[in-house]
């Protein structure tokens, strides 16, 4: 059974007063991955939104001809029911019944059993959907939108959450399908998955489409070329340079050495289990590692947010004495920048504005009005956070630029700092474009080369290697290898997953 | 004090249970839906009030218990247009709809009545033996007609929430009303409905509580759609718990009636009046804090 072409023609779609896409034009056929790539903010989400009817279309046609079967779209936040079990999500809005309304698991997990069969997409149906893993999650709503009787299939940023294995296996996963007749389509920010996995490539910018074309299986030999091609599409000229870390000083002295950190969870599990490592001034080094095995605690406890740690934290060759007051914090904070991973949660205030996100944590440091003013921007400058409208609320801006105001509010302030010393940086660039990245990562450099110690925890190995010195993996809460950044995606993946041989 | 372990006793717990567990299983189908009810006590009072006004005028105590669930499923869908979908906050309309009620049946009392304070006396269903004996109490509560009622809606809730579509649709609505929406479900009609299922089984206590009395008085829901929520915390948001919680403070309650009975001329007597609150908030401050709410409680599908 074949999935529908769906003709997007003209559209454009508005929020209130600010056009989230001006003029779009795709079609999408069955039989091949189609990707969809562009800039945080093009419009690539709204495109899928606005060809299953979510967002407020004002203008175009979305025409769905041959085919059978509905449109299933797979959002980048997952629409699961954290308490329901997989079964139950699975089900919810297209019950199997019997009599009286009752439901009939029973042949819901037969149809499930069967559709698991043929598509290979493996969930555990009687775990609660809370306690499966982010990749498990995501299968679980491919499945849904199969088990709906969906023959087009359209993602938005499903690898943002992936390890790159489980991503490997989601093209695999979504190859099949598109070979057996459905509809495809995905968003998303990574160029290698383009290249390796995409028959077909739209790339919008500033909320239109600017290219939309097949990628012939000769262009895949020479992947720097096409690489380039796109990239200058989706930037609309010149690709950004290259970032490669500075060069380290043979005799620079260890800034950061962080020794048998301990964190046991509410749950009585050891989130951290004896993690030491160390930092050199002026060195970036990478912490590459499956998601939920102790970043995200790491980073909490450097910047002094988890009282319950134990172990030592010596910077400077001075041990870091424990928060107890905001006093600490405060001077911890001169010492240490520290992104966290969570932009949304830990970042910022969405319903403030801009300019009061870029200053958030400096009341009291900053001399008077003005010069508050000329410090929001000034950072807006440096980091080109667009809009550039300090007044504007920081809720209404991109995922990128939104990464800008949180990374570029970090670094500013800590290498203003007198006794600047380390910057941690869980996530820096998640779910953000190739420019804004660029950026980002290009203050990074700066601050290593004046001298700061660098600590960058990403789920990006592509990053990880571009950036870093060294590379350590992280698994179960301790460092479990130290690589260069030239080892390949094969033996960090195993790394990650705690294999003997790495 | 062989008083205390008598069918008496069970007669009486089970009597004053009833309003209580049916509020309580109230609030589980609003809540679970995901809308905050604080306005149970409201519609206790209506539901009662109700069913003693037009069994008076009517002189049919079942379509007395119909029109009472009928202003029931009113009042509580009244709630729902408010909350979900004018955004009013539900803590709010809550306390509006309890103000509302009292305000209402007083002003009724004065239009019908011409009382401040009560009812004239009702007829209400008699069904059993006669006799003081603690069997025959037993016997009379069991065959009230609006016990049958409530204990069919405590036996139900649990299974319809389980293992129907719709129960699951409520709960889902309950936990994470975007992802609800999300497939195709309308979290406003899946909540409104739900809330007139809440909105029937609360009246069935306010009627279970005036026909007991056989007429109504001012005022008479005395705070029991509020410990019926407490039972709701407490219980985790489950019928089941909620009811047997319910059931404990019939049990307190009763045991205070007749413990009052034996000290009455002494000092103690009101300390011993005490003891069914006293025992709610010791289990509040004890319970495991929010365990088991409903994640999307008072939460909307989109802006």
């Amino acid at each position: 059974m074949r999935g529908p072409v769906m003709k997007i023609e003209d559209i454009a779609v508005r929020y209130g007063d600010c056009w989230s896409i001006r003029s779009a034009t795709i079609t999408l056929e069955p039989g091949v991955i189609h990707a969809i790539l562009g800039e945080n903010g093009a419009g690539k989400s709204t495109l899928l939104k606005a060809a299953v009817g979510f967002a407020p279309r004002v203008a175009g046609t979305v025409r769905i001809e041959g085919g059978a079967g509905a449109i299933g779209m797979v959002h980048q936040h997952f629409m699961l029911v954290s308490a329901f079990t997989a079964l139950e999500n699975l089900v919810l809005g297209n019950e199997p019944t019997g009599s009286f309304g009752r439901l009939d698991l029973a042949k819901a997990r037969r149809e499930a059993e069967a559709l698991m069969e043929k598509t290979g997409l493996r969930v555990n149906l009687d775990a609660r959907t809370s306690e499966l893993a982010v990749g498990e999650r995501q299968r679980l709503e491919i499945l849904r939108v199969l088990y709906r009787g969906a023959r087009a299939i359209l993602l938005d940023e499903p690898t943002a959450v992936l390890s790159p294995l489980e991503a490997e296996e989601l093209y695999t996963t979504l190859g099949v399908l598109a070979e057996g007749g459905a509809t495809i389509a995905v968003v998303t920010h990574r160029m290698d998955e383009v290249i390796r996995f995409a028959g077909h490539v739209t790339i919008m910018r500033r909320g239109r489409t600017v290219l939309s074309r097949p990628i012939a299986a000769e262009e895949r030999s020479d992947p720097k070329r096409l690489e380039d091609v796109l990239t200058r599409a989706i930037m609309g000229g010149e690709p950004p340079p290259e970032t490669s870390p500075p060069a380290l000083a043979q005799d620079a002295k260890v800034a950061l050495s962080i020794e048998d950190l301990v964190l046991v969870d509410a749950g009585g599990k050891r989130v951290l289990d004896g993690l030491s490592l160390t930092v050199k001034k002026g060195e970036i080094v990478g912490i590459a590692g499956i998601e939920g095995n102790g970043q995200r605690e790491l980073v909490r406890a450097a910047a002094g947010l988890e009282p319950g740690v134990a172990g030592s934290i010596v910077l400077d060759g001075a041990r870091l004495p424990a928060v107890r007051s905001t006093e600490d914090l405060r001077k911890r904070r001169r010492a240490i920048a520290v992104v966290h991973e969570d932009r949304h949660a830990d970042g910022l205030m969405l319903d403030a504005s801009v300019g009061d996100n870029l200053v958030l944590g400096e009341l009291g440091e900053i001399d008077g009005p003005g010069a508050e003013a000329a410090l929001i921007t000034r950072r807006i400058e440096r980091f080109g956070v667009y809009p550039p409208e300090p007044a504007r609320r920081a809720g209404e801006l991109s995922g990128g630029n939104q990464q800008k105001v949180v990374v570029g509010r970090a670094l500013d302030r800590i290498e203003a700092s007198p006794e600047r010393a380390l910057v941690v940086l869980g996530q820096p660039t998640r779910g953000v474009d190739v420019g804004a990245a660029s950026t980002i990562h290009g203050a990074i450099v700066k601050a290593a080369e004046k001298g700061l110690a660098v600590l960058v925890v990403s789920a990006d190995l592509g990053e990880l290697r571009r950036l870093s010195h060294r590379i350590l993996v992280i698994h179960r809460g301790r460092i479990v290898a130290e690589l260069p950044p030239t080892t390949s995606d094969d033996v960090i993946g195993r790394a990650m997953l705690g294999m003997e041989d790495a | 004090m062989s008083s205390i372990f008598s069918l008496t006793m069970l007669a009486e717990s089970i009597r004053i249970a009833v309003p209580y567990a049916c509020a309580a299983i109230g609030g589980v189908w609003a809540e679970r839906a995901g809308v905050i009810q604080i306005g149970l006590e409201g519609i206790l009072l209506t539901g009662a009030f109700t069913a003693v006004s037009v069994t008076h005028a009517t002189h049919s105590p079942t379509l007395g218990l119909v029109a009472a669930i009928g202003a029931g499923i009113a009042l509580s869908l009244g709630h729902g247009q408010l909350t979900e979908r004018a955004r009013v906050h539900a803590v709010i309309s809550g306390i509006a709809l309890n103000l509302l009620a009292l305000a209402a049946t007083r002003m009724g009392l004065r239009a019908l009545y011409d009382s401040a304070s009560n009812s004239p006396g009702i007829e209400a269903y008699r069904f059993g033996p006669t006799g003081a004996t603690g069997g025959a109490m037993l016997l009379r509560v069991l065959a009230d007609p609006v016990f049958f009622c409530a204990l069919a809606a405590v036996a139900a809730t649990p299974f319809v929430l389980r293992n129907t579509r719709f129960g699951l649709r409520v709960r889902a609505a309950g936990e994470n009303p975007v992802a609800t929406a999300s497939v195709g479900i309308s979290v406003t009609r899946v909540r409104l409905s739900a809330l007139a299922v809440s909105g029937a089984i609360c009246a069935l206590g306010g009627a279970h509580l005036a026909y007991d009395q056989q007429r109504f008085e001012s005022g008479m829901s005395a705070g029991r759609g509020f410990i019926a929520l407490a039972a709701v915390v407490v219980s985790g948001w489950r019928a089941g718990r909620a009811a047997l919680a319910c059931l404990a403070f019939g049990v307190l309650e009763a045991l205070q009636i007749t413990l009052q009975d034996e000290v009455r001329k002494t000092a103690v007597g009101d300390l011993i009046q005490t003891l069914p609150y006293v025992a709610t908030l010791l289990v509040l401050a004890l319970a495991p804090r929010r365990a088991g709410a409903p994640e999307g409680l008072g939460k909307h599908a989109a802006e």
